[in-house]
């Protein structure tokens, strides 16, 4: 169980060379991803654009301050710098024109211009539309001295306005209703495609992030059923399988959550100094200014994030590995009394993880109220200058409404920066141990030109083969040998001879260290090993049963007719257990066939060898207690099993021993005695020996 | 479920003075946040108002930038009060389950997976933290924020104020129903990812198989399909998640439509002043978060309460083997006298007794072996005996009297075992022989080390003493292993030693070398040596043969080779290959 939570001493941060190889597995997906892309950006456009249409809606209609200059008393000079003047608004010798239509004329003019009474002192608004109105036109008419009108344009100051009644007010400036009218729409339609870009770009992300981890997941199963027992032996199941699914999983946060995240709120940073830029340049110089504390503090704080998120790690990897240990090995704990030590040492970690958490919760806690000091103090920025910007008439006050609501906008990000940053360090940290699994190469060599392997007579032969699992141990010692084409060999020895040691060989699940192993004279490492293993198989000891059900198991995955099953199950008469499950050949086994005895995995691993019809059979008989009925049942199958192959039987009884045509004793890896039973009998060696402290009982008296 | 969170009880109330700290501080901070769009108000209706100065704006401004220190303060100090508290019960409710957990017996973890009960470490505790902290914190945010504002909205203009918030609540709705519909997808979706990895561990556990029968592509297959269904289910909720998130900014967006068209208008009209617009958009922004916080504390809460009655399950399992009240609970020293009375067991819910009335004497001091099948019963003997199963009233005694009068702690550290599955900690060599000796000084760990002779092979280790093992002693071989677990039994003294098949993975000549520096060692102390070989069984004073349950045959080792049986045959067999071994 430890396994599933090994301590992560490599933490990663950014790493670019890793980035890369992962981005590698993007290309398949490249145009979605692209088109999530063109959705991000179309969503982020239209979040951007909101405010913006509240600006423009305040500055048309809601709030359409105007000004009123007399024109016969500006200079010329100063007449053309405002550019052209809309010939409607000139009502007499008064030009009336939008507030922020005077951003061409300096402050210092204006006030010259005020205290000359060329610039009128009061807002003005326009009200158009009116003539179309039985009640403005009735308002308009009761107090005439109020409206200055030429052409369908009426002009009245903002003070006066007030001081009608709300329902004048309302009859008064229908058209502008009309205009907030049609800027909601405007707001709605936008609203609703944002709506529909950002689930399509969250969808299309998830979409890539999937597709990546499924081709990722894949190449890496596909590579770690590829390797070596030499290694798979060598690593914890748990820890392989972790791999391949919990380690890919963290690379999919990166793809689902890190990098459109990312890029998002890149976008919309991007997005709101653009739009301030384009809404006012002066306003948005002066909010640019109020930046450079956010960057820094911002810089700080990841180089302070990675070193608490790392202490953080460690202690709840220390913690949980303690953890798992102790767990499953508690019984050790209780049986020496350890209980209050360990509960210690469990107190010394957990105190670990605390102090780290609220090192982490201290950085944080920082961080975010910061962030939002800034924020304020940036909106406090923009209210002052803007202000000051009103003042001079260069800013609209929707201008300074929409400054205020894209500010917000432009700190979110920042503010979420802290999460992301720990995703991005656990992807790195996934990533990089599911490529370092993929590096691994530790395979089964496999030769440049394989021989072709189609007939197969079956001659084996063993000559002064060596082997160790661990170097130093060796288990097979020079052993040489020789099984004639269809011939019966039984193999026997006491516990740890290493005659098991002889089916992993034969089929090149490990490699000999010495010597040669030759199947119809050719070293079978010359042989491919799909080839070699589809016509040598193994029938190992403890039967290996996959969940699925009973024909599935016969058939792994093999091309295997419904018919051939069937008969193999008969042959080695399975059929009379198999039948009996619900289902029969469909029936479902349980998890490592826990719903079957030992004897009837034994047949059914008889089943799955025969339906897969190999020219060469390695048994290695089951050791454990079957009953006698069973027993029977087996002995049966096995003649079936044998007949018409070479086979190499790893024998624990003698009614197995019986079926051979010719019998090895091995002991210590070395060849001891062969012979036929006879043979061996008469020479009163090892074999006889054995034969009569370990078989003779089983003899029928 | 409510039930379910007495369990926090006690620390709640141990932590109320924090979380009442933690409380002020977010009100300041809420309070702050309140107060902010009134600042803006005011600045931006001087501003509209066209005649003003511009000293006229720096209160305000300088004000707002006060305010957010106060809040900056505010959030930095309730994060620091009620995240601190809630990280403090965490680790708290975790030792506490960690110290409940040691105290249970063999029977529990026979029925619990380690893997559950780390998720119930971890994940549990996370559910748990988070309804201490955020689940609280949104809890007060929500319902404070949402009632200020909506105070101020209504004061300012109730029919507008109600017509702009009207699709908040159905934000609020539309969370829990969210997470009730993320929960099943979430659940399928765990569902594939346990397919999967099913997969995958079985396809590794079976290799063998699968590379045999050259299946490799075959299983790849299979597991590519399974991948896929797996990634479909993600997809799934990716589908939903993508929908819901846009959808809450899509009715805060509502929202803004709404007020944007009808404060528009009150604008206009002159009955709503364009700063108090200005600060009404920004309430209603604020009043996304409490009204999603509303929702999310309802997840929270749901997820805190399954993950704590998960914790009380455990916390309620009584250890079933647990001393006598400490007044009348016998104390050692012990002699290490056993004596086995009409002694049947059968494990909790199986019918089939493992033993059946067996009646053993063994005397202190003495010798004695086991032997036995595979399933004879002998490691059910060798843990009733220090309580690892509990036997039961009057069947096992230890100087006269039965295990179950003992102290716990006496009774055990009075017997040391050599189990059968040698299990080390992944620390050093050094600290795994200590691991049962506290006070035991180098010499008595050099001496116990040199009797098992894994003190030899230390020689070879480049870091000797303090070589770590790895997990479960990955680094070192079978024999490696057992003789490390040896000295772990005889570095302290005890009454009782029992060696569990303890040398299985040691050659015999080695094992013959070890006894003959144990049993000198254990000389006075009672010794019950279960193995297979006769060679060590002859050590014994006395040779016990178990079969089915049952004692079949009892005697000295001279007597047990004289007669016809189980002991005489393994004699026979095991001569022989001593025999061969000259051979060889």
């Amino acid at each position: 169980m430890s396994d599933y939570f090994e301590s992560e001493d490599i933490l990663k941060s950014y790493d670019s060379a890793l980035m890369r190889r992962l981005l590698k597995y993007l290309r398949p997906y490249l145009a979605v991803f692209l088109l999530s892309l063109a959705a991000l950006l179309a969503s982020s456009a239209g979040e951007l654009a909101l405010p913006v249409i509240v600006q423009r809606t305040v500055d048309a209609h809601i709030l359409p301050y105007h000004r009123g200059l007399v024109v016969s008393k500006l200079p010329a000079d100063q007449l053309e710098r405002l550019g052209k003047l809309d010939p409607a608004l000139r009502i007499g010798d008064i030009q009336y024109l939008r507030v922020s239509g005077l951003g061409a004329l300096s402050a210092l003019e204006k006030d010259r211009l005020r205290a000359q009474g060329a610039l009128l002192e009061p807002n003005y608004l326009v009200l158009r539309g009116y003539s179309d109105s039985e009640a403005a036109r009735r308002v308009m008419a009761s107090r005439p001295s109020l409206f200055r009108t030429v052409d369908g344009v009426a002009v009245i100051a903002e003070q006066d306005f007030r001081s009608l009644k709300p329902g004048e007010r309302r009859a008064l400036r229908a058209d502008d209703f009309r205009g907030l009218a049609r800027a909601a729409v405007w707001f709605f339609l936008v609203l609703a495609g944002v709506l529909l870009f950002t689930f399509g770009q969250t969808y299309l992300q998830a979409y890539v992030g999937q597709m990546i981890m499924k081709d990722l997941r894949t190449e890496a199963f596909d590579h770690t059923v590829g390797l070596s027992l030499r290694y798979l032996d060598s690593q914890p199941v748990g820890r392989l399988v972790n791999r391949i699914t919990n380690d890919v999983e963290t690379v999919n946060e990166l793809f689902t959550s890190v990098l459109p995240s990312l890029l998002r709120d890149f976008v919309m940073m991007g997005g709101v100094l653009v739009a301030l830029t384009l809404l006012n340049p002066r306003l948005a110089l002066v909010t640019l200014a109020t930046l450079p504390p956010v960057l820094v503090l911002t810089l700080l704080f990841r180089s302070r994030a990675r070193e608490v998120f790392r202490r953080v790690r460690q202690a709840v990897s220390r913690l949980n590995g303690f953890l798992a240990e102790h767990l499953s090995g508690m019984r050790i704990v209780q049986l020496f009394v350890r209980e209050r030590f360990s509960l210690g040492q469990f107190r010394e970690r957990n105190d670990r993880l605390l102090e780290a958490n609220l090192g982490e919760m201290y950085v944080f806690a920082t961080f975010r109220p910061l962030v939002d000091l800034f924020s304020t103090t940036s909106l406090a920025a923009i209210i002052y200058f803007g202000g000051r910007f009103v003042l001079r008439d260069l800013v609209s006050l929707g201008t300074l409404i929409a400054f205020l609501n894209l500010i917000r906008m432009f700190y979110e990000p920042v503010m979420d920066l802290s999460e992301k940053y720990n995703i991005l360090q656990s992807a790195m940290a996934g990533s990089e141990r599911v490529f370092g699994l993929l590096d691994t190469d530790a395979r089964i060599p496999e030769p440049a030109a394989p021989k072709a392997l189609e007939a197969v007579r079956g001659a084996i032969e063993f000559e002064r083969v060596s082997f160790a699992y661990k170097e130093g141990e060796a288990v097979l010692r020079d052993l040489s040998f020789r099984v004639k084409a269809g011939e019966t060999v039984a193999i026997v020895g006491y516990t740890g001879a290493g005659k098991t040691t002889i089916t992993s060989l034969l089929t090149r699940l490990w490699d000999i260290q010495s010597g040669s192993i030759r199947l119809d004279g050719t070293d079978i490492r010359e042989y491919s090993t799909a080839s070699l293993r589809r016509r040598v198989q193994s029938v190992l000891q403890d039967v290996f049963i996959f969940s699925g059900t009973v024909a599935e198991n016969i058939r792994l995955g093999s091309p295997i007719s419904d018919e051939r099953v069937r008969q193999a199950v008969e042959l080695v008469r399975a059929d009379t257990f198999i039948d009996r499950l619900p289902g029969g050949l469909e029936a479902r086994l349980a998890e490592r066939g826990s719903n079957l005895s030992m004897g009837q995995r034994q047949l059914l691993s008889f089943a799955r060898v025969l339906a897969h019809n190999p020219d060469v059979l390695i048994l290695d008989e089951a050791t454990g207690n079957i009953d006698t009925e069973t027993e029977k049942l087996i002995q049966a199958a096995l003649v079936a099993l044998l007949k018409g192959r070479t086979s190499l039987v790893i024998a624990h009884r003698l009614s197995t021993i019986r079926h051979a045509d010719r019998i090895l004793v091995l002991h210590k890896g070395e060849l001891f005695e062969e012979g036929s039973h006879a043979e061996l009998i008469a020479r009163q060696g090892m074999y006889y020996n054995l034969y009569r402290l370990q078989y003779l009982d089983e003899e029928p008296a | 479920m409510l039930r379910e969170f007495r369990t926090l009880l006690p620390y709640l109330r141990r932590y109320w003075p924090r979380y009442l700290a933690g409380l002020l501080f977010l009100l300041l901070a809420d309070a702050g946040q309140l107060y902010l769009p009134q600042l803006v108000r005011r600045a931006v209706d001087l501003v509209a108002s066209g005649g003003f100065s511009l000293a006229g704006l720096v209160p305000p401004v300088l004000l707002a930038i006060a305010t957010a220190g106060l809040i900056a303060l505010g959030r930095f100090f309730w994060r620091f009060f009620i995240n601190g508290s809630s990280r403090r019960i965490e680790n708290e409710l975790r030792e506490r389950l960690f110290a409940h957990l040691q105290a249970l017996s063999t029977t529990f973890y026979g029925k619990s997976k380690t893997g559950d009960l780390m998720a119930h470490m971890t994940n549990d505790m996370n559910a748990i933290r988070m309804a201490t902290g955020m689940a609280f914190v949104s809890f007060v945010d929500g319902f404070f924020l949402t009632l200020a504002i909506l105070v101020i909205l209504l004061a300012q203009n109730p029919r507008l104020a109600l017509l702009s918030i009207s699709p908040l609540p159905v934000l609020t709705v539309g969370v829990i129903l969210f997470g009730k519909i993320v929960g099943e997808k979430f659940k399928s979706v765990q569902e594939g990812f346990s397919a999967m990895s099913d997969l995958a561990q079985e396809s590794i556990a079976g290799i063998r198989v699968l590379k045999i029968f050259v299946q490799e592509q075959a299983f790849g297959r299979r597991f590519a399909d399974k991948n896929r269904d797996y990634s479909d289910r993600n997809l799934s909720l990716a589908k939903t998640f993508g929908f819901f998130f846009p959808l809450v900014g899509f009715l805060a967006g509502l929202t803004s439509l709404i007020f944007l068209l009808l404060g528009g208008r009150s604008v206009m009209e002159g009955s709503l002043s364009p700063g108090m617009f200005t600060a009404f958009f920004a309430y209603l922004q604020m009043l996304i978060w409490p009204m999603l916080g509303a929702g999310f504390t309802v997840n929270l809460l749901q997820r805190a309460g399954a993950s704590l009655g998960r914790i009380n399950k455990i916390l309620a399992e009584q250890p079933d083997i647990a001393s006598p009240p400490p007044a009348q609970a016998r104390r050692g020293p012990l002699q290490g006298d056993i004596r086995l009375h009409a002694l049947s067991y059968a494990y909790p819910g199986m019918e089939k007794p493992v033993l059946l009335n067996l009646e053993l004497d063994i005397p202190a001091g003495s010798i004695v072996g086991l032997l036995g099948r595979t399933g004879s019963g002998k490691s059910t003997l060798v843990n009733l005996l220090p309580r690892l199963l509990d036997p039961p009233p009057g069947a096992v005694f230890v100087d006269g009297h039965d295990v179950r009068e003992y102290d716990l702690a006496s009774l055990r550290s009075a017997i040391r075992v050599v189990p059968q599955d040698t299990f080390l900690f992944s620390t050093s060599i050094r600290e795994n022989i200590a691991f049962g000796a506290e006070d035991a000084d180098a010499g008595l760990l050099e001496k116990a080390a040199a009797i098992s002779t894994i003190r030899r092979d230390l020689g070879n280790f480049p870091q000797g003493w303090e070589t770590v093992v790895g997990e479960r002693g990955i680094t070192l071989s079978g024999g490696q292993k057992q003789r490390v677990a040896l000295s772990r039994a005889i570095a302290a003294q005890a009454a009782i030693y029992i060696l569990d098949d303890a040398m299985s993975s040691v050659d015999t000549e080695t094992e013959e070398a070890i006894l003959s520096a144990l049993l000198p060692r254990l000389r006075g102390s009672t010794v019950i040596l279960v193995s297979h070989r006769v060679s060590t069984l002859r050590n014994a004073d006395r040779v016990v043969v178990l079969e089915g349950g049952r004692i079949t045959q009892e005697g000295t080792p001279a007597q047990l080779a004289a007669i016809p049986g189980f002991y005489a045959d393994i004699l026979r067999l095991q001569q022989l290959e001593k025999i061969l071994k000259g051979h060889g």
